[in-house]
């Protein structure tokens, strides 16, 4: 992850982020899932990524962001 | 006494009046005070529009301090916002970049779309949650900057309080109606800086006049005499010169430019060479154009961004490159004659005893209209 942050590969940032966010949730610790989905959202936001619609309802499905139509 | 009584010789007739006083050239003051009384309460040029050409170009400008950011939205059109985050102040963007989906703060990470709005405001609650009861998204969008393109400059009036651009220009926008046309920037070649050690007012004043050309331009006068040139000058409005006997650049093969379409015959032979008050000097010619926007870097310092414009693409007359760039070498060349009068004119400025100077009645009219629309500015906020 670092790695993805020191290279500027903000995609990659994406899908790291996702997958970390995916564990936690499996794991049931909400509130870690929700940080990393929160920069996963963010990452994907920034590019412009179509992920991003996907992660937006997931972190509104928690109360954690208002939902972005 | 008035704080600026000492214009009230700026106000006369040209045949009487005096310039405006050393301060205003060499007084850091008097700088701050004209970059609020004239620079930000009009419509000053900060850019253009090629420099922002796809939709998610995001290009930051400081203008006299104030961090500024030029962005093509969605819909295709230039909006400028001030390049601070209304989080914590950080700046948004410190090169230029292309925004894919939306503009993100580097220090803590809020978002916002290109049209300003807030989009995320990430942990704003606590870790993982990124809404708070008291943090409206819509409170908190970036600050507007009214920009308006004219001519593919980009002008923005920062105090906000200036009239309508197309009611301030209505007048020259209507003088060059004909040339209301698309223009294409000749590319690399044909944009270049000069950074020159004068106040911004002097470059506009050696623009607006045809009298030194004989003197500091004698190639250019060789073909083109102190006679065939006229004063413009609208007062309160804006000034500059024409030029009756415009001769266009010819190629080793006798090739030339291509026309902006649907000229009258005025334009066979004229051009004229206008100043868009405050800071915009722009040139209009049957077959180019160009564009230049002083950049006030400080009270004795000035970088002159200066780009050339055609009627048709590069792309769609790839024959013409090299007429482009000898077009671009000779302009330069003049652009480049002019320093030493700028400069010099500004040291000059440090004569404690020079009241201003004296206008030629029948030559300066147009530096005279500049002074006296400076000074109406200045009067104007008491
Ligand atoms: S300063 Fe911009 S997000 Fe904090
Ligand atoms: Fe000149």
């Amino acid at each position: 992850m670092l790695t993805a942050h020191g290279a500027g590969d903000h995609m990659q940032l994406v899908h790291l982020y996702t997958q970390a966010a995916d564990m936690r949730e499996a794991a049931g610790e909400v509130d870690a899932a929700c940080f990393f989905l929160t920069h996963a959202y963010v990452f994907a936001l920034e590019q412009g990524a179509e992920e991003a619609v996907a992660l937006n309802k997931r972190l509104a499905d928690y109360g954690r962001a208002e939902l972005i139509s | 006494m008035n704080k600026h009584e000492h214009l009230s010789s700026v106000l006369q007739s040209v045949n009487t009046a005096n310039g405006l006083p050393n301060a205003h050239y060499i007084d850091p003051d008097v700088f701050e005070e004209e970059k609020a009384a004239v620079l930000f309460a009009n419509w000053s040029g900060i850019g253009f529009g090629k420099d922002v050409p796809e939709v998610g170009d995001a290009m930051p400008v400081d203008f006299l301090g104030m961090p500024l950011l030029i962005v093509r939205n969605k819909q295709g059109e230039v909006a400028v916002f001030q390049n601070t985050c209304r989080h914590r102040g950080m700046i948004l963007v410190d090169k230029p970049k292309k925004i894919g989906g939306v503009i993100r703060c580097p220090y803590h990470s809020w978002c916002y779309a290109l049209n300003g709005d807030l989009h995320a405001t990430p942990h704003v609650g606590g870790p993982g949650h990124n809404m708070h009861e008291d943090i409206y998204k819509s409170d908190l969008g970036l600050l507007r900057i009214r920009s308006y393109v004219w001519r593919d400059v980009i002008f923005v009036n920062v105090d906000g309080q200036a009239l309508e651009f197309e009611e301030v220009h209505a007048d020259l926008m209507a003088r060059w109606a004909e040339f209301e046309v698309p223009v294409h920037h000749g590319g690399p070649e044909s944009s270049f800086k000069l950074e020159v050690a004068t106040n911004w007012k002097l470059a506009v004043e050696n623009y607006c006049e045809s009298y030194h050309l004989p003197w500091v331009h004698p190639g250019l006068n060789s073909y083109s005499r102190l006679e065939d040139h006229y004063n413009i000058e609208e007062l309160g409005k804006y000034s500059g010169q024409g030029t009756l006997v415009y001769r266009q650049l010819k190629g080793e093969g006798g090739e030339m430019f291509p026309d902006f379409e649907g000229l009258s015959e005025k334009w066979d032979e004229g051009a004229e060479y206008i100043t868009v008050y405050p800071n915009v000097l722009l040139g209009v010619q049957r077959d180019h154009a160009f564009a230049i926007v002083l950049e006030p870097k400080a009270c004795e310092q000035t970088v002159e961004h200066i780009e050339l414009y055609y009627a048709q693409s590069s792309e769609d007359t790839p024959e013409l490159a090299d007429l482009r760039v000898k077009n671009a070498e000779q302009w330069k060349v003049v652009f480049e004659e002019d320093i030493f009068v700028v400069e010099g004119m500004q040291k000059g400025r440090h004569g404690a005893y020079f009241d201003g100077g004296r206008f030629s009645p029948a030559m300066d009219g147009p530096t005279h209209n500049f002074h006296h629309w400076v000074a109406t500015q200045l009067t104007n906020r008491e």
